[in-house]
């Protein structure tokens, strides 16, 4: 019988620039100092085994991210994760766990969905979000929003035989992948969800610039990218990863 | 304290332009925030190069976490922007700042450098010029930083003197609290930066270059260097731990985020060599060998691995298997890591019984290699050299391996080596494949897993102040080249030569490394020209340019074949004379004539030949033997 325990973490602050890697080998280490019995592979290099659900990109801050690790015993999770708090650093921290059932996916395997909130740079609060409320107004009521120029496209088939075979990206329609879009009803502040599952992925980053675009007044500028929550499905409806792990 | 708003010096636009930004924010785990109106002195180590070599460096460790056991004192760290970041500092006029308080690092007391290495030369004026503080001392305002470096390249300074207050002469853990008490004082009194540098050369080991005044002869070679006053030490003496238990050490290391370039835990178990090879600069500067008992390793291990997390730990020292406890070390600490679930990395051990079999238990067999250090083919050489290590040794060894499951070998050798002739060379290739020979004699065909894999390189060599060879003449580049091509044609000559493979080093970076090693302070024009040419990050390959350094000696008027080419008179005054690390230069200039004389000298363990470093009284020289 394994035992794997699903843990949620926050990252804010100068810690954002980790990169995914880097965020692994640091939970490799907070794991280590904090005794909890991990399970490690056998051979001359022992590894924990840890999973994340989501890599996070260079800059991002998340209030919902998650990492699976496999133990050697049980452990109650609000002692998981006081034991892996007691060891973190600035700007870190674990915001809840929960065992997973036996026959669960994996984290990865999980993702359906995303939340984000991008701040926009600016002081005139009052005009930014004006601005913002017109283009996320606008841009939801296109059917279709294309990422990625068609013209790349024609260029890059020959490329494509060239390099024997490997896909290069096509324009493609995120539309169906934004769940929903809106301004913070205070701050200059886009909210949205976002389809995260295998036939689509679609970033915030790609929404942020497709906004952008549409803004003509001004150009605007985000230099945070939070994410909130990461969604599985079940029966149909988005649950929070950590639900997963909770009661099914 | 929560850090998480902590202030940072780069915007994120910039933090998003460059290769790995979170080598400039900071905060990684266990570095050190303090108030920076709490405290009297603050200080500024700088590693002039990049972060991820710069935090690999123990010494810089070590003096981080003893300097902030001080309540009046914080040290923080500084490194060498990488290229991306130095464009845009340079064209956003952002200055250089510590990482923890991400404060400008001109406006704190000292600046710290440690000297690692000669290719880094170019970065010392790279660090000073973004930090905004004049590249010469005598330039500096009243209260900016005092630049002081440390670590082996002080053992000659001149080159770089002009662009240092002060030097530190020996292991950063026994002044520095006098220095800060004295720095205090001074400050408290409003004592001039002048005065406070006069006083500050009064204390052991600290060198200010500023208070001596040179002179040459009409030949280029130096004619005296003679402190300005009375009450400034004519020779300055290095400083030493003479307790190696009792000193500190950084039992809560900083741990990068990032994957530096020792990714590990690092336990020093003895600083020194006990090993005389007369190439070695290291071997003699760090003298003399002393221990850290066993005791005090596993206490020390336990703690940091606890502290940090990390999942490998390795051993650190100039000659491990030299340590006289570490069959006992090593047994514990092999207990302790299969109970934490921690990888062991060895340092190159000396191949025998012992050391494979302790291998064998720590690492893939398969995977790993084994690492012999012969530095030269043929023993009419090691015996110049004073290497210890016997054709018998190495094959005797490699027969054992083979045995056990190795099957790659790899040596290092150098060439341009005082008194080689070609047949040395051509010994390098003919040491391989005995070696070779060895493998296919000993390991049955049926047991064989593919052929044996021997890899050798050479380095140039470069003769080094406070060494026996610091008298010797250095190599041309045609000769190197020439050596390591002969070196490459003998390897293809060979009965076995499908089973080997050689490299040679680059030759332009030994030719510089050779004029900084025994320069003068007349270098200085030249390392200022070549910085504002664009030279920095020299020790990086890619970075280096032989022509542009040479360019620089012929703008600057420097003669720097007179540094390397020729072979040094036996009363020749030398630049870093004035520095007294405890080996005596009568029993160098001994050790040159013996090397003359292919004569060996023992080790201190067997046998003490009385060098000098006695008179610090600790370590090996007082131990019975
Ligand atoms: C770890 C290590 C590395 C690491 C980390 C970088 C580093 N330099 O530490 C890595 C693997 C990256 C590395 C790379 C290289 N290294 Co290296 N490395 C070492 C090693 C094994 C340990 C250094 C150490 O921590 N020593 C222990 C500490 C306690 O000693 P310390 O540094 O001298 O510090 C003490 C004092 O000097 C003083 N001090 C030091 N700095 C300062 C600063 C101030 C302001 C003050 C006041 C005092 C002070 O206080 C310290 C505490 O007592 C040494 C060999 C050795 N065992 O010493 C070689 C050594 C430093 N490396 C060496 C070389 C040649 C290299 C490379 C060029 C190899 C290559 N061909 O690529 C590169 C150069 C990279 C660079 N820019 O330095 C040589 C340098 C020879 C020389 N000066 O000419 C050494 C001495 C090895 C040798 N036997 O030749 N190296
Ligand atoms: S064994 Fe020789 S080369 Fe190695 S550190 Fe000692 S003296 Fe130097
Ligand atoms: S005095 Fe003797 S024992 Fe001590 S370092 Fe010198 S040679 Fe070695």
């Amino acid at each position: 019988m394994s035992i794997t325990v699903r843990f949620k973490f926050a990252r804010k602050g100068p810690v954002r620039y980790l990169g995914h890697l880097d965020m692994l080998r640091y939970f490799q280490k907070a794991v280590m100092r904090s005794g909890i019995p991990a399970k490690y592979t056998e051979g001359f290099h022992p590894h924990q085994i840890m999973s994340f659900a989501y890599p996070l990109g260079v800059a991002m801050e998340t209030e919902g991210d998650y990492m699976d690790l496999e133990l050697t015993e049980e452990i109650p999770a609000e002692e998981l994760s006081r034991a892996l708090n007691d060891v973190m650093n600035e700007g870190i921290w674990i915001c809840g766990a929960a065992r997973l059932p036996e026959k669960a996916l994996n984290a990865m395997a999980s993702v359906a969905a995303a939340d984000y909130e991008i701040h926009v740079d600016g002081t005139d609060t009052e005009k930014l979000r004006g601005i913002l409320m017109t283009a996320v107004v606008n841009m939801m009521q296109e059917k279709i929003l294309l990422l990625g120029k068609p013209q790349e496209e024609a260029t890059s088939s020959a490329d494509h035989r060239k390099k024997g075979g490997k896909k290069e990206k096509k324009a493609k329609d995120i539309r169906p992948g934004i769940l929903s879009l809106t301004v913070d009803d205070q701050e200059p502040v886009i909210k949205m969800r976002l389809l995260s599952g295998s036939a689509l992925n679609v970033r915030p980053a790609d929404v942020f610039s497709l906004l952008a675009e549409r803004v003509t007044e001004d150009t605007i500028t985000a230099s945070r990218i939070v994410r909130k929550e990461i969604y599985g499905e079940r029966n149909g409806e988005y649950v929070p990863l950590l639900c997963l792990g909770a009661d099914a | 304290m929560d850090f998480s708003e902590r202030k940072l010096a780069l915007s994120h636009e910039i933090l998003m332009q460059v290769e790995k930004p979170s080598q400039y924010t900071g905060g990684e785990l266990n570095s050190v925030m303090k108030k920076a109106d709490q405290v009297k002195v603050r200080f500024a180590m700088c590693f002039p190069d990049i972060y991820e070599i710069g935090m690999s460096h123990l010494g810089m460790q070590i003096l981080y976490g003893l300097m902030n056991t001080y309540e009046d004192v914080w040290c923080e760290r500084v490194f060498s922007p990488w290229k991306d970041l130095d464009a845009i500092m340079r064209r956003d006029h952002i200055p250089l700042f510590a990482l923890e308080s991400q404060d400008p690092v001109k406006g704190f007391d000292f600046l710290g450098m440690t000297l690692q290495y000669e290719m880094c030369y170019a970065n010392i004026l790279q660090v000073l010029d973004l930090a905004g503080i004049a590249f010469h001392a005598e330039d500096r305002e009243e209260d900016d930083p005092i630049v002081i470096g440390g670590g082996p390249c002080v053992y000659n300074t001149e080159p770089i003197a002009e662009f240092f207050d002060m030097f530190y002469i020996g292991e950063g853990e026994v002044m520095y609290r006098r220095l800060f008490d004295l720095y205090e004082e001074c400050k408290e009194k409003g004592i001039s930066r002048h005065d406070f540098l006069r006083r500050a050369a009064q204390i052991e080991g600290i060198y200010v270059p500023s208070l001596y005044d040179v002179e040459y002869k009409e030949d280029g070679t130096l004619k005296s260097m003679l402190p300005k006053y009375d009450d400034i030490p004519v020779k300055v003496r290095k400083v030493l731990v003479q307790d190696m238990d009792g000193s500190f050490y950084p039992e809560k290391p900083v741990v990068p985020f990032i994957r530096a370039a020792q990714d590990r835990a690092v336990l020093e178990v003895q600083r020194g060599c006990i090993r005389g090879c007369r190439f070695c600069q290291a071997g003699q500067i760090y003298k003399p060998v002393r221990e850290r008992s066993v005791d005090t390793l596993m206490k020390h291990a336990e703690a940091i691995l606890q502290n940090t997390g990390y999942e490998e730990i390795s051993l650190s020292s100039l000659s491990t298997s030299d340590h006289s406890g570490l069959k006992q070390l090593l047994e514990e600490l092999i207990g302790e890591c299969n109970r934490r679930k921690i990888n062991i990395s060895l340092p190159s051990l000396r191949i025998d019984a012992f050391s494979l079999d302790v291998m064998n238990k720590v690492q893939d067999v398969k995977k790993n290699s084994l690492t012999f250090a012969p530095e030269a083919g043929s023993q009419r050489m090691r015996n110049v050299i004073n290497k210890g290590l016997t054709q018998d040794d190495i094959l005797n060894g490699a027969t054992l391996a083979f045995k056990g499951g190795w099957n790659k070998v790899k040596l290092y050798f150098m060439l341009g080596l005082p008194f080689e002739q070609e047949e040395d060379v051509r010994a390098i290739a003919e040491l391989c494949n005995e070696i070779a020979k060895v493998y296919y004699e000993t390991v049955p065909k049926d047991q064989r897993n593919g052929r044996v894999q021997i890899t050798a390189s050479s380095s140039f060599f470069v003769p080094k102040p406070f060494t026996a060879f610091q008298w010797a003449p250095m190599d041309t580049m045609e000769h190197f080249l020439d050596k390591a091509s002969l070196c490459k044609r003998s390897v293809r000559e060979q009965l076995n030569q499908k089973s080997i493979t050689y490299h040679y080093h680059e030759a332009g970076t030994t030719i510089i490394e050779g004029i900084f090693a025994r320069g003068d302070r007349r270098v200085a024009a030249a390392i200022e020209w070549a910085y504002r040419d664009g030279a920095l990050f020299d020790a990086w390959t890619e970075q280096f340019s032989y022509e542009r350094w040479i360019k620089a000696f012929e703008e600057c008027g420097v003669d720097y074949e007179n540094y390397i080419f020729r072979e040094r008179g036996e009363d020749e005054l030398f630049p870093w004379d004035y520095v007294d690390c405890g080996v005596r230069k009568e029993w160098l200039l001994n050790e040159w004539r013996r090397a003359r004389a292919e004569v060996t000298t023992s080790n201190c363990r067997d046998k003490c030949s009385g060098c000098g470093c006695a008179s610090y009284q600790c370590g090996i020289c007082v131990k019975k033997r």
